[in-house]
């Protein structure tokens, strides 16, 4: 009996250090998810944000892309268009942020492949979009190209994916 | 036989028996039993949906419940007329996504789609569509479908043609069709 309680303490003192393991150095996956992650958080406007904050909100979406990322949105009922360049981002950013109450933004089912050599990776997912409180929401498909930028993780260009061809 | 010195053994009480059973290790061991088929059946055989928009009016409505079934494809290949459940990102993974679009499928691999004064046409040959109920005036020229793909479009053609989502789905995007 004593046996057993030692190797199931073995086993849980085990999983412990594992986990703990990837808590302190997460995997390049977990990183670039993470990244994706917070780029959402920081696109979520409540209805209360002032314009200093919708600001520091702006800079921060802003922040997460590296300085030659490039944005392409080709979706059906508008016309194609791509942002390239930290300054035109944040021009749409700041934009957006000032014409709509409040904003809700989710990556779901994201995935993420770490190139071989660690420098880049790309995240497949599908962005949710609500505005104003408003129980619509929009749906779409994103692909994500993020690279290494002294020692960070930068997104380098995002494409909308026509699910439907 | 029991021994006359050794006392009876202990009933459980009602409220005991109640809540874990006579039997407190098979009542647990059946929670387990239940909770892994439920995580396996709901999660890799059927997706429970909350059906969201009116693309699929009126066979299916707005915050309508339904299931997913998965395995609907396993044995046979989407049929035109079938309604399946698109995935977006992540083809052809078996991880269960949590955003699906709902269709019809009206165009096999190979066919030509084509909508005039609001009826699709297969091949050039009106298609039969008893489903549809709210009128439609679509225009548009045929689109070819590759070796892979089907024509998906939703049941409620009353929006205009570009408000509306539909168009060509890869196979692998084809999650399965809605059980109910």
């Amino acid at each position: 009996m004593k046996i057993a309680v030692r190797l199931v303490l073995l086993a849980a003192l085990a999983g412990l250090g594992c986990w703990l393991w990837t808590v302190l150095f997460p995997s390049p996956e977990k990183l670039v998810l993470r990244k994706i992650s917070n780029l959402a958080a920081n696109a979520c406007l409540g209805a209360d944000e002032g314009n200093l904050s919708r600001a520091a909100k702006a800079s921060q979406v802003v922040g997460e892309f590296a300085g030659d990322a490039e944005i392409v949105v080709d979706i059906p009922g508008y016309a194609a268009h791509t942002l390239s360049g930290r300054d035109e981002i944040r021009e749409a950013v700041l934009g957006g942020f000032a014409n709509v109450a409040s904003l809700n933004v989710r990556f779901l089912d994201a995935r993420a492949r770490v190139a071989a050599d660690k420098q880049t990776a790309e995240v497949s997912c599908t962005a949710r979009v609500s505005v104003g409180g408003s129980q619509d929401f929009g749906i779409q498909e994103l692909h994500f190209q993020l690279k290494q930028v002294e020692g960070d993780w930068r997104i380098a260009r995002v494409e909308t994916v026509k699910t439907l061809q | 036989m029991q021994d006359p010195d050794q006392p009876p053994a202990e009933q459980p009480g009602w409220l005991q028996i109640i809540l874990i059973g006579r039997r407190p290790e098979l009542t647990f061991v059946r929670i387990a039993v239940l909770v892994a088929v439920c995580v396996v059946v709901f999660k890799f055989v059927l997706l429970p949906i909350r059906v969201e928009g009116i693309s699929m009016e009126p066979t299916y409505h707005n915050h309508q419940l339904n299931c997913v079934y998965r395995l609907a494809y396993l044995r046979h290949e989407p049929r035109r007329g079938d309604v399946v459940a698109i995935r977006f990102s992540d083809p052809g993974s078996f991880s269960a996504p949590s955003q699906m679009l709902m269709k019809r499928i009206i165009g096999l691999p190979g066919e030509s789609v084509a909508f005039h004064d609001g009826h699709a046409y297969i091949n050039g040959r009106p298609l039969d569509e008893p489903y549809l109920k709210f009128s439609c005036d679509w225009e548009h020229e045929p689109i070819q479908c590759g070796t892979n793909q089907y024509y998906v479009v939703g049941d409620n053609r009353s929006m205009p043609f570009e408000n509306h989502m539909q168009g060509r789905a890869d196979r692998s995007h084809l999650v399965g069709n809605p059980l109910l």
